[in-house]
């Protein structure tokens, strides 16, 4: 049987610890691999996780039902991404912007559809490997929110505490970074 | 056709360009052994929780009994001193012929003054303080290893 999320927690909380187990299993991948690509480091991804899901534990009792459980779990993976980020005082954005105080999303064009040469290029997983590496987190991360893991624009404004419209133009810049870095 | 049809063609067709590029990213695997990390973290939290709540627990009934044990012991001696309970008790041992004639009203006598609320409130206190001294003596490596640690 394919148990909610919802009902897993309920079920937790009813005395069933394996249903904490499924929970944990059911999200472990998708956001050991959010946290991999915030960091872009596997020793440092294995700990934010660790964390992120005690966190999970810690706060179980404080989930409101009529919430979704995947958005406050990625929002959960966010924050701690950004504490680590603290720690480690990473300044990225800023290596982005140009002399005349523009970033670097502003210098470039619109994005437009990607030119089906690319797609089939037989480099394209490293491209693209690189090019989201060239990004700074706040715009990997609703690229990859949006396109790997299906989240939509009000989601992802959910789980990053972010206004749905700032939401929309940073995912406009970021794929005008991404197709400027793919085309290169 | 509409303008505005075209547009939204185009940015589903974007969406789905998008979301193609995506499928060629590897998909990162956590590693393994990471599952039980959690579990295993989880369960120290868990441990970790349980302990702190028998400390709090502990230091609470210790400051309880620090307090109430003296008070009700001296609410006991002043009941037992303003009951007459010592005078009747003496009364009997010296003259105890007169006790075995007068058994039942010494008796009564005796019961009536008995300081009940003086002996119930020190008995509370004194199972506290032996609570207390058993909880330290069955979980003195829990409490002192978590106070040790969280010291250092």
């Amino acid at each position: 049987m394919n148990r909610s999320d919802n009902q897993l927690i309920v079920d937790y909380f009813r005395g069933d610890e394996k249903a904490l187990e499924i929970l944990i299993e059911r999200y472990l991948k998708a956001i050991y691999s959010f946290v991999y690509w915030y960091v872009r480091n596997s020793q440092e991804a294995e700990d934010i996780t660790q964390e992120v899901f005690v966190k999970v534990w810690r706060n179980l009792k404080r989930f409101k039902k009529e919430y979704k459980f995947k958005i406050w779990i990625f929002a959960i993976a966010k924050n701690t991404c950004l504490d680590w980020q603290k720690k480690k005082r990473i300044i990225p954005f800023s290596v982005l912007d140009n002399e005349e105080g523009l970033s670097f999303a502003e210098t470039i064009k619109d994005p437009a559809l990607l030119p089906n040469e690319l797609l089939e290029r037989q480099d394209i997983t490293v491209t693209l490997k690189g090019a989201l590496e060239s990004l700074s987190p706040k715009y990997r991360m609703i690229l990859f929110l949006h396109y790997n893991d299906h989240f939509t624009f009000r989601e992802i404004a959910e789980i990053l505490g972010e206004k749905l419209n700032t939401v929309k133009s940073r995912h406009r810049r970021a794929l005008t970074m991404l197709r400027k870095f793919l085309l290169v | 056709m509409h303008p505005l049809f075209v547009l939204v063609n185009r940015i589903e067709n974007m969406r789905k360009d998008y979301e193609r590029l995506f499928t060629y990213l590897k998909p990162v695997e956590p590693p393994a052994g990471l599952f039980d990390k959690i579990i295993l973290a989880i369960k120290r939290e868990k441990e970790l929780r349980q302990t702190r709540r028998l400390l709090f627990g502990f230091l609470s009934l210790l400051i309880i009994s620090f307090i109430t044990t003296p008070l009700s012991w001296t609410i006991l001696v002043n009941q037992v001193e303003s009951s007459g309970i010592s005078y009747f008790i003496s009364t009997a041992a010296s003259d105890f012929g007169a006790f075995l004639v007068l058994w039942q009203d010494f008796s009564l006598a005796i019961l009536e003054s008995i300081p009940i609320a003086g002996i119930i409130a020190f008995t509370i206190s004194i199972g506290m303080v032996l609570f207390t001294l058993r909880l330290f003596l069955y979980k003195k490596r829990l409490l002192l290893g978590y106070l040790m640690q969280s010291f250092s």
